[in-house]
Formats: structure tokens, sequence, C-alpha cells
């Protein structure tokens, strides 16, 4: 799909966009700074049908829409004759856990993305679900939300919709749209106790959000879409932009929990240790939840031709000697364009994790943004 | 409301405890551990030109750790072309690629079906990301390639149970072997590439229950570990110290750049130690 | 601030509004206009049309006149029964003496004969190319359409086919004059012309075309240079009618120079068949930092017009130019800011209209 998708520029427009991009500051095709997002529309909650819904709209057009449904599904595996402490080591490898803690399983999520004019199976559109999936499985955590009791649990649906063809690759616009959905998303409140039938109160006002209002609880992950041309790192890229990519990465990040153990605050108190991240920097602690390359369509972009090669270039048509392959696959002409061969340094791709995890960072704010819009 | 008042009888089928014997349970919470050191990876055998049809073709076997001469991971790579596109397909200055990755269908604890499903084709997709990079695209203009690889058993072993191990950080293997081995097949098409590329897997396990501390090693095995806390899988090109595809997933402690660029680190480590492999297979072919 | 989220805004006050006004004076808040729309639907337009003369805007199914001394253009159909005019488009009515056509409010581009268009290659055949210029059917450019390098007028050969890469390839942007139409909306272009020829030094932006609300329109001038500001140096604009604009540096090429002296003093070299060397060359030339800035800037002030469903022509967008050169003056990131997304577009296309 947009990552394998063949672009059509000119080798003009793409030695004049890699140029504008390397310069320090680089200059955008659409005038923004190397971190700004373009403007985004956002509602929740548009879809009474849903337990959880989102909208987000650019400027040009595109939009997404994410609708999440719950079911209720028997757990699979549990069968009568588990004892009770054994039996539920199958369900998750390794991690250890206190009597009586919930747990959940990937399964538990089914994540399906739709994009007009893909087929289904599009190894692009695979990408996407697989790579957004995976952020918001990544900590294991999310699918203990789902769990009801041992012989029941929430099978969640999210189905996200892209309503019009892509503009760009859509990667950070479903993502930031699930993000919003998730948080509006509410499951119906619980009655019954224990291993009985599950049954629910049927007032929805009472329904509570998967994710609970506050400050102190953890939000769903978001995924950003961040690439570099020479020394520059640029979040969310257009398609042209793309187009001159010499690296693209997806990174998600999720907020670290801050009322929950973690590894390394074990043991302090919940409310201090609260405090003391709080005080101790500003912004809030994220974690790194998964990384990708995305392969930018920039190496399969027409190479230019340079006019000393260029046999419509000049007044007579004379026969130029071919200058010899060696020199003209070495030398890089200003102005031509050049689709770029090989990898990234190791070093680049870790600054393009470090810019986004960065304390009071591009992640934080857009958490931040994302936090202001109004559920409802 | 449920009838409280009344005493109901249970909801499900009951079956009777049946109570286990002491030694039943020792063994199957015994585990296999890793015995390699956390920077080695296991043993791979790599061969070049086995089906003799394809322009190129490879074979790659990696030996499980806790048998000898039990294999884990047998992959097969065949690659077609480059042969011209077909008329219809519009004009590219590049070769175009094409990854097909496809698990045997009884190459997993779990049987799969002959369709691709999505994990399959993400599959593909990274190593798409991964090879194309590698090769010299503008070398072959108007042509295509395809690459096909069928993993004939993929990385688990019959003998631990369906709780250890996780399915989701066997891909990452199950990837770093399919790079490795579409390299070699590549280099056996005569496609040109700028480097031979590998793959590689590190991992941050958790080891020793609630007290255990978590490590590096690279090239795990799921089922040897108690846990895998984060893993990436990194395709690398040693000539040219670049990176053309990172996997990166799990998760990782607040604001911990450190041990993800030292599991960055340790991936490519493990990169260069298969591509050491592959070089080596590649100049045998000649004798 | 790296990010704006913004709540959805209320629609804004449609074609209802003007209905309002004839309907019940006074009453134009949003609100108000769900009801009133619901009133107008059981009132038939023809009734209306007698009422009220300005009423422009007709929908498919929409009898235009029975009146037979009308001639039906385009947009339109006669009626079996009645052989009435009937529009098959919703648009604005247009009369050219006895022909009555309906301008769709928003349409892919069709050509006319003359139209000046940007285009892309996206197919090269073996003796013309075929170009994307936003309409129905993709446009071609026969190699005998060109001028061949040198400037020599020669008789196309086999080695000029077997080279037609070399002149444009796929992905390549050009601009070009319609030169001739097919019935089933294929156009046929050319670039005989120093005017003409493949795009470089610049950045490409596609807005729609023509048709109502905003885009490129017809107009007088759709190729101009402009002297930017900030010490930027002159740019090229090029408007193409079907709704894809370039702007670029400005490059003087001295076979321009020669040709125009040339031709002013001796009349000899005809200028429109003369060539320039850099006709099909991909090579940048080498482009300033400032010159890039306002390059992005005027890009920015195209896509503004059409977030805002303006208009974009030459005295829209050199308005709309400066405006932005103040505003960023004005603005905290000086005249270094060039971005005009959002908000400041909004900005923007209020102090254009006067609103």
């Amino acid at each position: 799909m947009a990552s394998t998708q063949h672009v059509l520029l000119s080798p003009a427009e793409l030695a004049y966009l890699h140029e504008a991009l390397s310069l320090t500051p680089p200059i955008r095709p659409d005038g923004r700074a190397p971190m700004q997002f373009r403007p985004l529309v956002a509602e929740t909650e548009i879809l009474p049908g849903t337990n959880g819904s989102a909208r987000i709209c650019f400027a040009d057009g595109t939009e997404a829409i994410v609708g999440v449904k719950a079911e209720v599904e028997r757990t699979r595996g549990y069968h009568g004759d588990e004892q009770e402490e054994g039996g539920e080591e199958e369900e998750e490898g390794g991690e250890e856990r206190r009597e009586g803690e919930r747990e959940g399983q990937g399964e538990w999520v089914e994540l399906t993305v739709e994009i007009p004019g893909y087929r289904d199976d599009d190894a692009g559109t695979a990408f996407l679900a697989a790579m957004l999936s995976e952020a918001l499985l990544a900590d294991g955590r999310f699918a203990k939300k789902l769990w009801i009791s041992r012989r029941f649990h929430w099978k969640l649906f999210l189905d996200i919709l892209l309503i019009s063809p892509p503009l760009s690759y859509p990667l950070p616009l479903l993502s930031l749209t699930t993000h919003l959905a998730l948080l509006s998303t509410r499951l119906p409140r619980l009655k019954s106790e224990g291993d009985e039938d599950p049954f629910f109160d049927d007032d929805w006002a009472a329904a509570p959000y998967l994710y609970p209002q506050g400050t102190t609880t953890t939000r769903p992950p978001i995924t950003l879409l961040v690439m570099a041309v020479g020394r520059n790192i640029i979040f969310d890229p257009s398609k042209e932009e793309l187009a001159v990519a010499d690296v693209v990465l997806a990174v998600s990040v999720g907020e670290a929990a801050t009322n929950s153990a973690s590894t390394k605050g074990k043991g302090k108190a919940i409310g201090g240790m609260d405090i003391d991240s709080a005080a101790a920097q500003p912004g809030r602690s994220l974690r790194l939840l998964s990384v990708r390359t995305v392969d930018p369509p920039s190496r399969v972009t027409p190479p230019g031709m340079p006019n000393a090669t260029n046999s419509a270039y000049g007044v007579a048509v004379s026969v130029q000697k071919q200058p010899e392959a060696r020199t003209v696959e070495a030398q890089a002409v200003e102005g031509v364009w050049k689709a770029p061969r090989g990898g990234a340094k190791p070093a680049v791709m870790a600054a393009l994790v470090q810019k986004v995890l960065e304390r009071g960072g591009v992640a934080d704010e857009v958490l931040d943004a994302l936090e202001a819009v109004e559920l409802g | 409301m449920a009838d409280r008042r009344r005493v109901n009888g249970p909801v499900g089928a009951t079956i009777p405890p049946v109570f286990e014997d002491e030694e039943v349970q020792t063994q199957e919470t015994q585990r296999v551990t890793r015995s390699r050191a956390p920077n080695g990876i296991r043993k791979m055998y790599l061969k070049t030109g086995v089906t003799p049809s394809a322009s190129g073709s490879a074979y790659l076997e990696i030996e499980t750790s806790g048998k000898d001469g039990v294999s884990g991971l047998k992959l097969s790579c065949t690659v077609h072309g480059p042969r011209s596109l077909p008329r219809s397909s519009p004009f590219s200055p590049h070769i175009i690629l094409s990854t097909h990755v496809k698990f045997a269908p009884f190459a997993t604890k779990q049987r799969r079906g002959y369709l691709r499903d999505p994990s399959e084709r993400d599959l593909g997709t990274h190593l798409e990301a991964a090879l194309r990079g590698a090769i010299i695209a503008d070398r072959w203009p108007k042509s295509g390639v395809d690459i096909i690889i069928s993993i004939i058993e993929g990385d688990q072993d019959r003998e631990t149970s369906g709780a250890q191990g996780d399915d989701t950080w066997d891909m990452m293997n199950a990837l770093s072997g399919c790079i490795t081995v579409a390299s070699a097949a590549l280099a056996d098409a005569g496609i040109d590439c700028v480097d031979t590329v590998a793959g590689g897997v590190a991992a941050l396990v958790k080891d020793g229950g609630e007290t255990g501390t978590a490590r590096i090693v690279i090239d795990p095995i799921s089922s040897e570990h108690e846990s895998i806390e984060a893993a990436c899988c990194i395709a690398y090109l040693p000539t040219r110290d670049e990176i053309t595809n990172l996997w990166f997933k799990g998760d990782m402690p607040d604001h911990d750049m450190g041990i993800y660029s030292e599991l960055v680190q340790q991936g490519i480590q493990a990169s260069k130690l298969a591509n050491r492999v592959l070089v080596e297979s590649l100049g045998e072919t000649v004798k | 601030m790296p990010i704006t989220i913004t709540a959805p805004k209320a629609v804004r006050p449609s074609y209802a509004t003007a209905d309002n006004a004839s309907d019940d004076s006074g009453s134009d808040s949003s609100s108000d206009n769900g009801a009133d729309l619901e009133g107008d639907i059981p009132m038939t337009s023809s009734s209306r049309r007698k009422e009220d003369k300005s009423y422009s805007i007709v929908t498919p199914g929409e009898v235009i006149t029975d009146d037979p001394q009308w001639m039906r253009g385009h947009g339109t159909y006669v009626s079996a029964s009645t052989a009435a005019i009937v529009s098959s488009v919703a648009g604005t009515i247009t009369r050219t003496n006895k022909l009555l056509s309906v301008r769709p409010l928003r349409a892919r581009y069709t050509p006319e004969v003359g139209d000046l268009v940007v285009g892309r290659i996206v197919e090269v055949q073996a003796k013309r190319w075929r170009v994307d210029v936003g309409g129905s059917q993709l446009a071609s450019l026969p190699l005998s359409a060109i001028n061949l390098p040198g400037g020599i007028l020669r008789k196309r050969t086999e080695t000029d086919e077997l080279q037609i890469r070399t002149f444009f390839a796929e992905g390549d942007l050009l601009v070009a004059e319609v030169q001739q139409l097919f019935s089933d909306g294929g156009a046929v272009l050319h670039t005989r012309s120093l005017k003409y020829g493949k795009l470089r030094n610049g950045v490409f932006v596609a807005v729609s075309g023509m048709g109502g609300g905003g885009g490129v329109v017809r107009s007088r001038r759709q190729v101009w240079t402009m002297e930017a500001a900030n010490g930027a140096g002159p740019l090229d604009v090029v408007l193409g009618v079907n709704g894809f604009v370039w702007i670029s540096k400005h490059v003087e090429t001295p076979e321009a120079l020669v040709a125009e002296t040339k031709s002013a003093t001796t009349g000899i070299t005809n200028l429109e068949e003369s060539v320039s060397t850099t006709m099909y060359s991909s090579q940048n030339d080498r482009i300033g930092i400032e010159t890039m800035r306002e390059i992005a800037r005027i890009r920015g002030v195209v896509t503004a017009l059409v977030e805002n469903g303006l208009r974009v022509d030459e005295d829209m967008l050199v308005r709309g130019y400066h405006e932005a050169v103040e505003m960023a003056l004005l603005s905290g990131g000086g005249a270094d800011d060039i971005y005009l997304g959002g908000e400041r577009g909004e900005q923007l296309a209020a102090a254009l209209t006067g609103v």
C-alpha cells in the first residue's frame, strides 16, 4: 500500500523537495515546522450504536472513523477440571501474578483496517493493522481490562475505516482516531459476581469507561510517523515528503502507568511515586512500545538525468561520450535526484526514537492535545 | 437482578477435581533453560542452489538448543527473476520486488491454512523492506523478481506445552531467518546487492521468578525464558553499517533509551554473526 | 505547539440562506435552516423559477425551460415527452445567445481547446505520451507535437521514437496547451512553444480545477512572473486551467534572451519554433533558501485559498501572497514563518474577502 505504492513525482520535484527538506531548518512544502502536525478536526462518540467511536479529519478531506464494539465471549481454555492456581498458567507466557489477578489474551482484541481502493488482504493494510494492534497489546495491560470473570471476557472489535482514499500514509491519522475511540469506549457495568453468568446493568449512563477518566490512569498508545532527511527529523510527513525520505519509522508510545507497579518503581508508594516523577521533570513518562521501519517509497522513485549525460540537453544533439558507468554511480550531481540505496545508520534510527520519546517532546504534546478533546 | 435468595446450582458443568501426581507436576514445570552464552547464536546450516529450477534458492536450518540434532527453524527460499514484467503493468525504472512468506500448514503447533493470514503478510512486508534496501534496484529496470519463502518448520519445540513460549516472539525469529535466507538466495540468483543482509534478533528476557533481573540475550527462544519483556529484529548491512529494517516490540520502562539502544546493538551483533555464516556459505558454493 | 486538534465547526450557512431572505426575511441563524429546508422541498422548483429570476442553481431533472427557442448545451438533456430542456447536473445556468448550458458546481476538468494545462506523464507509448491532466480521460501528447532539442525542424525519426523517454518519462511534469479535442473528452496536447515544456526548480500542488467554489478559474493570465518578498527574486507561477499549479524559481534561459533580441532585430528566428536547451532537463538549478521559502509560502497561499473555498487566480494569489507576508511579519515567527494551515489560512481568507 502506501509504503510500497508507486509515487509518481518527477525527478526535478524530488530533487527540489530533498534539497528543501535537507536545509536547516527544513522548508517543508506546506510550510510546517519540522515537528508540526497537520491541523486536525476531531470528535468522539459520534456513533450511538457502538461502545465507543471517534472521527478525525484533515483539512484536505482525509477522514477516519473508528467504531469499537464489544461482545461477551466465553473464555477458551477454561474447563471445570482445571486447578485454581495452576490452570491459569496457560493463558499468558511467563509473567508472575498474584492470586485473583486478571489476565488477558491478545486474541480478545480484533482490529481491522479498511481503506477504500485497497483489497482487504493487501499487505500494506495488514501491516497497518498489525502495527496498530501490536502497540495496543504490547504491554499486556490492555487485554486485562477485558476480563470479566474466569469464564467470560469481552471481545473487542476495533473497526477502523478510512473514508477517502489516503492522500498520505494514513498511519498517524488511524492511530490517533483509535486512541480517541478507545478513550470514549464504555463497557456496561457488571452486576453479577464471581464466575456466574455475567449480568450487566442496562443503564448506559452508569457504564464505566474502559480507560477511566482522570489523570492518573493509563491511556491508549499512539503511533507516530517520523522520518529523516539528511540531518533533519520530520514528523507527520505528507506523501511528497515521504517520497524523499532516507528512513521512515513508525514509533508507538504509551503513557507509563503511574498507578501500577512498574518495573522500576516497585515497592514505592503509589502516590509518592506519582508526585516524584511529576515533580522531577515536567511532562509525562512515556513507554516505548514498538518501532517499525516503514519502507520509504523513495527507493522506487525515478532517478533524474544530469545535464551532462542527457542526450536531449543542449542545442546540438551531439552524440556525447557516455561517461564511465562508475562515475555516474558514484557522483551525486547537485540538483539531480538519485533514489537512495542501502539502509540507515543505526545512530539516525536511534535519534528518531529519541526525538519521539523526549520528555516534553512531540509525543507528550500530542497526548496533551488528545486529552483536550472533549469526550461526547 | 439475579435471584440471590435461592441457592443456584453451578452454571457450567462441573467435573470432580483430579489431583495431579507430584512427579507429573515437577516434570511440567521443568523448563529447558538457555545454555548458550547470552551473546551467542544457535548453529545454523545454510546452503544455496538447492532448487535447480529457480533462478536462485537457499535453504536455512537452525538447530534447537534443547537437543542435538533436532532442528528448530527450517526455511526454504526460491527467487524467480529478474524477469520482464507483464505487459499490462506500468513502466518501472526499478526492479519490482514481491515477497511471499508462507508457513507450511504443519510448521507450527497450531495448524495453519493454505491461504496467507495477516501475520504472514506482515512478515512479507517486513522482508520486503529489509531486502529493498539491500538490492540495487535501478540495475534492472522494467523487471520483477519474486521471492518465495516457505517456512517448513517453525521454531517450536514439541516438548514444550502451549503455555511456554509465545507465538508473537517466534515471529521475530522467523523473520530474521527469512531475511538471511532470502539474502543468500538473491545472491545465488545474481541480483545486484549493495551488501549481504542478514537478520538478527535480540531480546530483553527475565528469568528467575519475581526477583529475577532482566538481561539482554541474542537469538532468544521464547520457551527457554520465563518472560520476554521486549525484543527487536534487525536487518543489517555489515560493510555499510546500515540498518534496512528494524522491528522492535515490547514494553520498555519509561525513558530508557539505554536499554533500547543496547537491544539494537545486540541485534546488530546477532545479525553480524548470521552474516558470517551467510558469507561463508556463499563462498562454499564455488567449491 | 506541534499539533492542533479542534472540534468540528457548525456547517457554513448554505444556499438555503438565500431562500430564507426571500421567504421570511431576518431568520438566518443556522438553527433555523433545517426547518426552512424542509419547507422548501414540497415547492416545485419550476413554479419557483417564475417568481424568482435570480435563482440560478438547478439540480438534475429540473426543467429549465420548455420554450422551443432555446438550444440545449452541456449539462442538459431534452425530455422525450415534453421536449423541454432539463438539467442533468447540479450547477449554474449559463446562456450563450440561444444556447442553454449548465455548468456543474463541482466536476472534473473538461478540456477545451487553447487551455493551458499542467500535466503529469503517466505512460509512455511508442509515439506518444499519455498525460494526466485531472480530466476524465488521459490526454495524449504525440511525439510530433513537441519541439525536438536543437531547434531544428525535422521529421521525427525512429531514433527519436527509441529515445522517447529522454524527452519525457513517467512522472515528469510539463506545461502544455490543449490543441485538439476528441468526442470522448480526451485531449491532444502540444508543447510547441518556449513557454511550454518540462517543469523544474519548483513545487507542484493540485487543487480542484474548473467549477464553482474554490479552485483555479480560467482567467486572463494563467502564467506570470512575480517578484517575491524577502529578497527571493522573481518566481514563476503556472496556474493550469485543470487545477494543477506549479510554482518555481524564475530562470531566464540564455536562449530565450537571444531569441528575443534576434526576433526584435532581425525577425528571422521564430520564437514559437525555437526550443531552449533546458527544455528536457531534469536537473535543478541552484536555488537559494529565501527563494525556497517564498515558493513554499505561495504554495501555502494556494492551499489556504482552496481550503477556504476561494477562487485561485492571479489577482487573488498575488494579494494573498502579500497578505501572507504581512501576516508573517506580524506573527511571532517573523518573516521565516511560512505556515499557512489551519487558523492561519482562515485568517488569510478572511483578510482577502474582507469579512
